[in-house]
């Protein structure tokens, strides 16, 4: 129950086509996040799912049935709203059973249900209230138990945690995820906080200018990013990126001049890879240590050092002018204005061409088959 | 925000309320004390605002002047009650129309509405008389309800459509996506919500229809059984003389239908009745 199919789904609005034609396929009990920059169109997408904006072409398939001239209740989904939507007239109780009033359920089955709902969120004693006396995370909960109390196969969630401070978020992203695995329905979630996406997804949807840019586990997207977007979007801090100059290809990998004259092979596939041609090396933050002595070296003059305890994060420039940064160690020998050398093994390092195309990293995924 | 005023800007502050005021409610203190002094003591010279004679005889003796006189007094409520009704009954679909739908013309019709307010009721008030005459409706309560009614719906659509686009539309997609239907959604979500908004039309409603009822019933009515207070109180005229204080006491009575109703529906307008809808 809640199997979803979108083939061939667009959208647009007047001449500009905000979703371009999407094929996408979640299976039940997945828990899916939508990524991406503010106006990539994954609210939209949301909501073309939700069935409250009209789909301009394709076809949305919910358990084998075609779902796009039914209303969002026939569909068999229910919905979060960044903003909570709760009706600040009603009790909580009511706010939770308004689905079912609607839907005209019986007196002791509106109490069942209701107060089901409330002990998996934990609202039993708020139940008399008005959602003007909760607070931020309350509010956030009996919105929540407006969408389960109905026992939808789908259920949507549009940056349901954005509203909150980080404290909460934290402790509600840890709270979904169990309401997930209590639940165990299809749950698509949209945020622009990679983060959330990491830490929750099962399936990570990278969205750019209304196109999936990838789709795949968290950790397949960390390790794995199809381009140069997808491996700067996922990541925190984000990957540094930095242009280099091929100088052979072979099966083993690319051998790549830096700026500064420093080579060094990247074990990638080096697929249409020529001498000569202009690409971008990636590496991640962490990748990168200080004074290090890894087969690949760079040197940087770190202006800003931001000191958290367990680690230290570096911003940086190379001599070229491009920014980096590093994280280290919490005891990491940095000082502003000082330059410092940084050196990465060439096995952690992603290498994108002049298109923003990855090269096919030699990484084995099924090493993250055994984190699962 | 700090406020912290130098004593100069508190004294002009205070001094401009203290003018505006006295500009509006020196007349119901002239009327509050002609209508407390027997009718001789009213032309007296020189002026003097208390006199010796004060009496409350001006309140007993209106109701024998002019016998129907409590009828007016409801008269002018009845109508006031129903053009009220009536307006609500347009205006609340109207605006919500306005600010939620998209159609042609929709600005357009709303422009149309609110220069037909400019034109007023007393341009029109020959048209307007024909208008009555084909219907036949001269002559009973729907004559002054109906034009009453009629002339208060554009301000009570400006005003209640400004209160429902403040009403976030995720409310309504909410209650969409829970399976209500428009109708169930602006009974259950949309009205309860905007009801500070209704009650702030609703007295502004009234208030003028119970202010610009006296063109309609003068043109349009000559039954005295159905004439409002505004009207009624020209029988205080009399052949000789006009009795000045009955005539205000009669007036100053007349008011309080709708200083009660201020106080019975200001109690609904409470700030914050919409908080928690969804974060600030």
């Amino acid at each position: 129950m809640g199997h979803l199919i979108l083939s061939g789904v667009s959208k647009s609005f007047g001449s500009a086509e905000v979703i371009k034609p999407t094929d996408l396929e979640i299976v039940d009990g997945e828990f899916t996040v939508f990524v991406g920059p503010s106006g990539c169109g994954k609210s939209t997408m949301l909501r073309m799912i939700a069935g409250l904006e009209e789909i301009t072409s394709g076809t949305i398939e919910i358990d084998g049935k075609v779902v796009n001239n039914l209303a969002p209740v026939k569909r068999g989904i229910s919905m979060v709203f960044q903003s909570y939507a709760l009706y600040p007239h009603m009790s909580v109780y009511e706010n939770i059973a308004f689905p079912l009033r609607v839907a005209r359920e019986k007196q002791p089955e509106v109490d069942r249900l209701v107060n089901r709902a409330a002990e998996v969120l934990k609202l039993t004693d708020r139940l008399k209230h008005r959602p003007g006396e909760l607070s931020g995370g309350q509010r956030q909960r009996v919105a929540i138990g407006r969408a389960i109390v109905r026992e939808p196969s789908v259920f949507l969630f549009d940056e349901p945690l954005s509203n909150l401070d980080a404290a909460l978020r934290a402790e509600m992203r840890v709270e979904l995820s169990r309401l997930h695995s209590k639940l165990g329905n299809t749950m698509i979630y949209v945020t622009h906080d990679q983060i959330e996406a990491m830490t929750m997804a099962d399936k990570i949807v990278v969205l750019r200018d209304g196109r999936i840019e990838q789709v795949g586990s968290p950790l397949e997207l960390y390790h794995k990013p199809n381009n140069r977007f997808v491996a700067g979007f996922i990541g925190n801090p984000n990957m540094n990126f930095l242009p280099v100059t091929c100088k052979s290809a072979d099966p083993e990998g690319v051998r790549v001049t830096f700026a500064d004259g420093s080579e060094a092979v990247v074990a990638v596939d080096c697929g249409d890879a020529r001498p000569g041609d202009k690409l971008e090396l990636g590496i991640r933050p962490d990748a990168l240590r200080i004074g290090g002595d890894d087969a690949a070296g760079l040197k940087l003059v770190p202006e800003v050092v931001e000191r958290l305890g367990n680690q230290t994060v570096i911003y940086a420039i190379a001599p070229d002018g491009t920014p980096l940064c590093v994280v280290g160690d919490g005891f990491a020998e940095v000082r502003p204005g000082q330059q410092v050398a940084a050196s990465f093994a060439p096995a952690d390092a992603h290498l994108f061409g002049k298109d923003g195309a990855a090269f096919a990293r030699n990484f084995d995924l099924s090493r993250l088959d055994r984190l699962a | 925000m700090i406020s912290k005023y130098k004593w100069w800007e508190l004294v002009i502050t205070y001094t401009g309320m203290a003018l505006f005021l006295t500009f509006i409610l020196a007349p119901f203190a002239e009327a509050l004390m002609v209508s407390l002094r027997p009718i001789d003591s009213v032309f007296r010279v020189p002026y003097r605002f208390f006199t010796d004679n004060m009496t409350i005889q001006p309140y007993i003796d209106m109701w024998t002047s002019v016998p129907k006189l409590g009828r007016y007094i409801l008269n002018s409520f009845f109508i006031s009650c129903a053009v009220t009704a009536l307006a609500l009954a347009c205006i609340i679909p109207a605006a919500y129309s306005f600010a939620r739908f998209n159609y042609r013309f929709r600005d357009g019709f709303l422009v149309a509405f609110l220069a037909v307010n400019m034109v007023g009721a007393a341009v029109l008030i020959i048209p307007l008389y024909k208008l009555m005459f084909s219907l036949g409706i001269l002559n009973t309560y729907w004559a002054m309800i109906i034009p009453g009614a009629a002339f208060s719906v554009p301000t009570g659509i400006f005003l209640m459509r400004s209160y429902f686009l403040r009403i976030p539309r995720e409310l309504e997609d909410a209650a969409y996506v829970d399976g209500a239907s428009r109708l169930y959604t602006l009974r259950r979500v949309i009205l309860p919500v905007a009801l500070p908004g209704i009650m702030v039309v609703t007295i502004a409603t009234f208030i003028a229809a119970y202010a610009q009822q006296f063109l309609f019933a003068l043109t349009f009515n000559s039954v005295t059984d159905y004439h409002p207070l505004p009207v009624g109180l020209y029988q205080f005229f009399g052949r000789e003389r006009v009795l000045w204080n009955e005539l205000m006491a009669a007036s100053l009575v007349g008011i309080l239908p709708v200083l009660m109703v201020y106080v019975f529906l200001q109690r609904y307008i409470v700030a914050g009745l919409t908080a928690g809808a969804v974060k600030e």
